[in-house]
């Protein structure tokens, strides 16, 4: 067992934390009040290889691993996790695409993909049933060469740039489950205005309308009824991604305390010197050290596992554990400023706005216990 | 010990006098001072009662190092100097490393002050950025010494002025060919030698501010000063105004600084001033080491009012 | 226009350029305790101020058609903290590794550094940040300059080669310098003279497959006869004698400041 980064880890983490602070802290304002991360944003992380970080050199990707990706979105996170949410949700595309696409599609949509000109999207959860895969109602009707797409999909990322769109659907015939990919912005596709959301604004949520959507048919992506499997080894993906973002703004919730702590004077002395505070600071110190050890891992062992669908149980885990906790934290956080802590002027309280995101998205957590439950009662 | 001092600058020359004396004062010897093809600086240095060697050299050129270093060791032979003492400004720091190979000697750059240890001098220099002070001895027959500037005052006029020689050196052709010398222009300062200094940290964050803290430093008379990303990072000043590690080190009787966090880099370069008074809102910790009064505060708010209390 | 060297026999000839690169602790991560600082367990980093003499070598690459060689002596981690050079884009790496090498002496330092110079092909300039991060002594590239008889340009903020010769701005304390020397030549710069770049994902990524040779001070023949010139004698962290008096008001200040200023 070795904790230890090594050198190239290292140095990845730097890479991505010099451009977050270099970069993205001139910009967090920005990228709020307008929900919306500028195209400049996404060239600079490819300049950098951060954008695609796990896909092959062969597309255009960092040929780097998901250890390296979880360091990553940890410290863009830290910073602005809009950006790094963004990323998240094309990096399930990706993977998706190169796990489950045939060899046209990927050279068609990965190139574009890991170079940010062709952002993805994947588009699962709907109106009436939320996230379950069981009940998806979006239909796939087979006519001639192509797939003809219909429904609703809700509270989906990335839908509003140019690249493709992972759906899933019911085909019509058979009732088995799919994947389609398909391009934005063509007849039969549109979105709603984005969700006014309370925090991680710059990666705005749209509902996304298919009605008539024509998608060739070699464009769906794996075989007939693989819908389940591909859903599987996204949301597995998927809660690598979401973890190592909340991850990165329990870093920043506890910078912020910590630092605050250290400037706050009370009569006289820096409010480090009362022991409530001292204990709120060890309690975050804990919380943030057992979810960073707990996201490392799930990318060591995305790294390792044949069918990346195996890691769910660890991932769900992971995801419900982090992100609740990431909660607990950032409650601490703002604790430890007192009453500035609810002034925009304090960095923690879009922290605050930002962190409840984390156990309300990719699964929200009991639905995920659920699915650990059946995982760990089976059998 | 056999001593021989040499700066470009006849001020910073003269804080050698003093320092060479104080040397003299622990192992006895004798103070030589030399000077390369300057006969006002020849003057100069006399007129502090020590004891010059005009070098003449046949072929100068001021900003060959090499052809420096080897004026000075020529000198240095001729003399059987133990000890030779350097200004550690940026041309004494180029040649100390060069002389110092040449003598086959130990060298020390940037050296703040010394103490007697065993009947023999023992130098204080920074180390680990600034973190820690060492105190080191030289275990060579042939020392080089470069003293930061302004750690010594400078040596006064004597009664009766020393005697001045000539000393010819031959040089090989230099291989440096200066094209040309382009002064600094307006903002030539000379933060080492204020009196009172005004220091701009990264707490100040906009120009607005910063015009504030200038108009707070011409009410005290003071000069402007800064930390080192101010000048590199925000490019608001040349380098000529940092101060610390990187920069210079300066003991003004009092500094006022204004949102400087206080981090060692930094302290090094401000540790001997007199009286420290701070205004900042962040990392209380340091800066309260570093300080002798810290206001803690918004520079933003304070700023102003401290325009109008300076200028009343 | 690139420019090229032509030897005497007419033949295009590519200059290799070098960057000294100095291994230093993270000095963020460095603790005082007792006065006294704990390394253990600090990491070992390349100097922010090599960074930028590493990226105003690799615009030199282009002029001079050879390659970007970082060059360094120190012990046993410097295999992987090189890899900080070779990401952000160093093309080769020599290394001297020898436990005597620990404290980074100048002379001994400079005297390796001149050997293994000596054994490297087509030299055209050695690039050394203006002083270390850690200790800021300034003396080993003007030592490397003597061992070699090469000339020496300190404190360059811009470097221009052109016609085997390099043009070099030296930012000294009250003017700026504009001289032209011949290659080879020795350079320290300060760190104004180009931003440390970021290296990318790929960069990092390579940096362990680019070619790294490493040699012993036996390799060089150099003999450790006698001790180091100079001796540290302490090594503590400074006392602070300030009062560290927080006052309450712009008033009390005011009142300070004024009385601290004495006469004017």
């Amino acid at each position: 067992m070795d904790f230890k980064l090594t050198k190239e880890q290292e140095l990845i983490q730097r890479t991505a934390r010099e451009f977050a602070e270099k970069n993205l802290l001139p910009q967090v304002e920005s990228i709020i009040e307008e929900n919306r991360v500028p195209d400049a944003v996404i060239r600079d992380l490819k300049d950098l290889d951060l954008f695609a970080l796990f896909m092959p050199e062969a597309y255009d990707g960092a040929g780097a691993d998901y250890q390296s990706y979880v360091l990553v979105m940890e410290q863009i996170a830290r910073i602005c996790p809009a950006v790094a949410v963004i990323m998240s949700v094309n990096a399930v595309g990706l993977a998706a695409v190169e796990i489950f696409g045939t060899e046209a599609q990927k050279k068609t949509y990965l190139p574009p993909g890991c170079r940010g000109d062709g952002v993805l999207s994947f588009a699962f959860t709907e109106p009436g049933t939320g996230s379950d895969p069981k009940q998806i109602t979006a239909t796939a009707t087979r006519k001639g060469d192509a797939y003809i797409l219909n429904g609703t999909k809700r509270f989906i990322t990335n839908a509003s740039f140019a690249g493709p769109i992972i759906i899933i659907a019911r085909e019509t015939e058979t009732g088995e489950v799919s994947g389609f990919i398909a391009d934005k912005f063509c007849d039969g596709y549109a979105i709603s205005e984005p969700w006014k959301k309370m925090g991680c604004q710059g990666a705005p949520l749209y509902d996304v309308y298919l009605k008539d959507l024509a998608v060739p048919a070699e464009n769906r992506l794996g075989a007939p009824g693989k819908g389940f499997r591909i859903l599987k080894v996204a949301l597995a993906l998927g809660k690598i991604g979401i973890s190592a973002i909340f991850l990165g703004t329990m870093l920043a919730a506890y910078e912020e305390a910590l630092r605050y702590a250290r400037e706050k004077t009370h009569r006289g002395e820096p409010i480090t010197k009362f022991q409530a505070i001292q204990m709120a600071i060890v309690d975050m110190a804990m919380k943030y050290e057992a979810a960073r050890w707990m996201t490392y891992r799930i990318g060591y062992l995305a790294d390792h596992a044949k069918d990346k669908g195996d890691i769910l149980k660890d991932s769900a885990m992971a995801k419900i554990f982090v992100t609740e906790t990431a909660v607990d934290l950032a409650r601490i956080a703002v604790g430890v400023h007192g009453s500035y802590g609810l002034m925009k002027d304090y960095k923690v309280s879009q922290i605050w706005r930002d962190v409840i995101f984390g156990p309300q998205v990719e699964g929200v957590s009991h639905l995920l216990k659920v699915l650990v439950a059946g995982e760990i009662l089976k059998g | 010990m056999n001593i021989i001092l040499y700066s470009e600058r006849p001020d910073l020359a003269s804080e050698l006098v003093t320092a060479g004396r104080a040397i003299m004062d622990i192992c006895g010897g004798a103070l030589q001072a030399l000077t390369i093809d300057d006969d006002e600086q020849a003057d100069f240095l006399a007129a502090r009662g020590v004891s010059v060697h005009r070098v003449r050299s046949d072929q100068p050129s001021p900003a060959d190092v090499a052809q420096l270093a080897s004026a000075v060791h020529q000198t240095a032979v001729a003399l059987e100097a133990d000890m030779i003492l350097l200004a550690s400004n940026r041309r004494g720091r180029e040649l100390a490393g060069r002389l110092a190979q040449k003598l086959g000697g130990g060298c020390l750059t940037d050296v703040g002050r010394f103490e007697v240890l065993d009947g023999r001098p023992a130098f204080s220099r920074n180390a680990l950025g600034g973190a820690v002070e060492d105190v080191r001895c030289m275990e060579t027959g042939k020392q080089v010494i470069a003293l930061t500037p302004h750690s010594f005052a400078a040596a006064g006029v004597a009664t009766g002025p020393g005697p001045v020689s000539d000393l010819p050196v031959r040089l090989s052709p230099s291989l440096v060919r200066l094209k040309e010398t382009i002064r600094k222009g307006a903002d030539a300062v000379d933060i080492e030698k204020a009196d009172i200094l005004v220091v701009v940290g990264q707490g100040i964050e906009n120009k607005e501010d910063l015009t504030k803290a200038a108009q707070i430093a011409r009410s005290l008379g003071a000069e402007v000063a800064c930390t080192k990303p101010v000048a590199t990072d925000r490019k608001w000043f040349s380098e000529e105004r940092i101060i610390g590690l990187s920069g210079k080190r300066c003991k003004p009787r009092l500094a006022l600084l204004l949102g400087v966090s206080g981090q060692v880099q930094f302290t090094v370069g401000i540790r001997d001033a007199g009286a420290i008074v701070a205004v900042n809102l962040d990392e209380k910790a340091n800066i309260a080491y570093v300080a002798d009064y810290l206001l803690v505060g918004d520079l933003k708010t304070l700023l102003p009012e401290l325009v109008k209390r300076f200028s009343a | 226009m690139g420019f090229v060297v032509v030897s005497d026999h007419g033949k295009e000839e590519a200059m290799n350029i070098v960057v000294a690169m100095k291994q230093v602790p993270d000095l963020k991560m460095i603790r005082i305790r007792d006065r006294r600082p704990l390394l253990e367990d600090v990491p070992f980093m390349m100097g922010e101020i090599d960074r930028s003499a590493l990226e105003a070598g690799a615009e030199l690459r282009e002029a001079l058609k050879g390659k970007l060689i970082v060059l360094s002596a120190g012990t046993e981690p410097l295999e992987d903290t090189v890899k900080e050079a070779l990401a952000a884009g160093a093309d080769e790496a020599i290394l001297i590794l020898d436990e005597a090498l620990r404290d980074g002496e100048s002379a001994l330092v400079a005297q390796v550094l001149a050997a293994a110079l000596a054994r490297m092909p087509d030299v055209g300039i050695i690039l050394f940040g203006e002083g270390s991060a850690d200790n800021y002594s300034g003396q080993v590239m003007a030592r490397v300059a003597e061992i070699l008889s090469w000339p020496q340009v300190g404190y360059a903020r811009e470097i221009r080669i052109e016609g085997g010769v390099a043009q070099i701005t030296r930012s000294l304390e009250d003017c700026e310098e504009l001289l032209e020397v011949p290659l080879p030549v020795a350079v320290s710069v300060v760190a104004e003279i180009r931003q440390p770049k970021t290296p990318s994902v790929t960069g990092i990524l390579r940096a362990g497959r680019k070619p790294k040779t490493l040699w012993t001070l036996a390799d060089l023949n150099i003999g450790l006869n006698g001790g180091a010139p100079v001796r540290t004698i302490s090594r503590l962290a400074p006392v602070s004698s300030r009062l560290g008096q927080v006052i309450g008001s712009v008033d009390e200040l005011v009142e300070i400041v004024k009385a601290k200023r004495g006469p004017s």
